[in-house]
Parts: C-alpha cells; sequence; structure tokens
C-alpha cells in the first residue's frame, strides 16, 4: 500500500540520517561538525513534518503558522546571535 | 468527515475541522517558540564556552543518547500508523499501535531515567541542590552546560509525560467514541507526538555531539 511504503521510507530515512549524524562525530569537518549535525536535524524534522505530520496536506492556516513561526525564530536567533 | 459539527458555534464541518486544525498548529507554534528560545539560550552560553560544553557534552553517553532518538522515531512511525489505521477504519489496531506509540514512550523515559541516574552517580547534576564536580579546562562552562542540558531534557520529558497522559485518555474513551472523534483525537495527540519528536532530534545533536 502506498501509505505504508510512504511511512517505511520516512522511518528509514530518519534512521539513516541518525546513523550519519552520530557517524558524523567520529570524523573531523574542521569546526563544520555542528553545522553538519544541525543541517542533519533539519532534514530529519522536514521528513517529520511532510510525512508524518503531512504538513502539506494541510490548509493554508496550518502551513501559515509553521511560516510564522520560522519567521519569528529566525528574528529571534539573528538579533541575539548577531548581537 | 461527517456533516455534524461538534460544537453551535461553526457553520459546517468543514470550518470546525479548519479551525481545530488552525487551533493545533498554533499550539505546537507557541510550543515551538517556547523551545527555540531554550535552545537558543543553550547556544549563547556555548558559544561563551565551547571548550566547558565540548568537554561537558563528551560525558553524556552517546549510546543510551542514540538508542533513545531511535526510540523516539520509532514512535513517531506507531503514531503515524495508528493514524492511517483510524482513517481505514480499522480501530482496533490503531489503538494497539496508540498503546506501542505509548510504550515507546515509556521506553524512552526509561532510559533517559538511567542517564540522569548515571550521571546524579559522577556528581555532572548541578540540580535539586545536588553536588557537581568537573575536572576540566572550564568547570563554569561544563556546569553550565549540565544546567542546561537537564534544563532542556527535563522539559522535553515533561512534554512526552504529557503526551502519554493524552495518549492514555484518547485510549480510555475509545470504545465509547464514534470513528469521527477517534480519528479527531489521534490525529490531535498525533501531531503534538511527532512535534516532541522534532524537539528531540535537535536537541541530539546539540547536546551529545558537540565536540567528540
Amino acid at each position: 500500500m502506498n501509505e505504508v511504503r510512504r511511512l517505511a521510507a520516512a522511518y528509514v530515512g530518519l534512521l539513516a540520517l541518525l546513523a550519519l549524524t552520530v557517524a558524523s562525530a567520529f570524523v573531523d569537518l574542521g569546526g563544520f561538525n555542528s553545522a553538519a549535525n544541525l543541517a542533519i536535524a533539519a532534514a530529519k524534522a522536514a521528513l517529520i513534518a511532510v510525512l508524518f505530520m503531512q504538513l502539506p496536506r494541510q490548509g493554508v492556516l496550518p502551513r501559515l503558522v509553521v511560516v510564522a513561526v520560522a519567521l519569528w525564530l529566525a528574528i529571534l536567533f539573528a538579533l541575539t546571535l548577531a548581537g | 468527515m461527517s456533516g455534524a459539527v461538534e460544537s453551535e458555534a461553526f457553520r459546517d464541518a468543514e470550518r470546525e475541522r479548519q479551525a481545530d486544525a488552525f487551533g493545533r498548529w498554533i499550539f505546537i507554534g507557541s510550543e515551538a517558540m517556547l523551545f527555540g528560545a531554550v535552545m537558543l539560550v543553550y547556544l549563547t552560553a556555548r558559544m561563551a564556552h565551547p571548550e566547558g560544553f565540548g568537554e561537558a557534552s563528551s560525558r553524556l553517553s552517546l549510546l543510551l543518547g542514540t538508542v533513545n532518538t531511535a526510540v523516539l522515531i520509532t514512535s513517531s512511525l506507531a503514531m503515524a500508523l495508528a493514524d492511517l489505521l483510524v482513517k481505514l477504519g480499522r480501530r482496533r489496531a490503531a489503538a494497539w499501535a496508540l498503546a506501542a506509540t505509548a510504550l515507546l514512550g515509556l521506553a524512552f523515559l526509561a532510559v533517559k531515567g538511567v542517564e540522569y541516574a548515571d550521571e546524579v552517580r559522577e556528581g555532572l547534576a548541578p540540580v535539586l541542590g545536588l553536588p557537581f564536580a568537573f575536572e576540566g579546562a572550564d568547570p563554569r562552562g561544563a556546569q553550565l552546560f549540565f544546567e542546561l542540558y537537564f534544563a532542556s531534557t527535563g522539559l522535553h520529558a515533561a512534554h512526552l509525560i504529557g503526551g502519554l497522559a493524552a495518549i492514555a485518555t484518547v485510549l480510555a474513551t475509545w470504545r465509547r467514541s464514534t470513528d469521527a472523534a477517534c480519528l479527531r483525537r489521534t490525529r490531535a495527540v498525533g501531531l503534538y507526538w511527532h512535534f516532541v519528536d522534532i524537539v528531540w532530534v535537535f536537541l541530539f545533536p546539540l547536546l551529545y555531539l558537540v565536540h567528540r
């Protein structure tokens, strides 16, 4: 069934990304380890949001909430870390 | 979706469904702001104490942290399956999937408890007046790391316990509820559960993979 395959793909993808992020901890990426780990975390979050929370299937309002939260978090982080 | 509305505030069921979804996502959004702020505090402290945070992070159990991440990801899969099964009208199987989600959540908390106990035994828990001692180049930074470690993972664990309570409530009323109500509740608790999973997905590398 299509739906089950979609969930299984998300699960395998998430475990693969977990393996990747743990493996990256044992390799020195010359200061880019943290950036790589956060990029992998963002990819995992996107997988969960799209395939488990079904964000693309939501109406316009939930998607608006996600954009608004991303915007406010970006302002919060940018102003704090720039200061 | 059946035609009847639950609240007379809504003109039709579709309006009510959209309002439900909007409210749930706003709640998730406010939770994201809360955890975002906690992570920002952590990041600024870490930039001030890179060495202390690196040393302190390497004292955490990477093995248990990794196992717990896998456990939580699996629980999210079980939750997504529960959602799918209710949608297909397989209420009984869906209830088992919800129970599996809750059991995996309990397993996560159990592993976290083992980690906390280890850290208390090693004198790495500067909380609740427990003794804290750290040998290293930057003990003050290490203490800050562990304070933020317990604050953020404790806040996350509290949310997970809330999720467990929500699943228990949904299951307790499962047999007496209509298909539509089961679907709506599974969806609501599922959204929250996946969000708590996403929080951990960020906490794990921030806390466990600082510097090795």
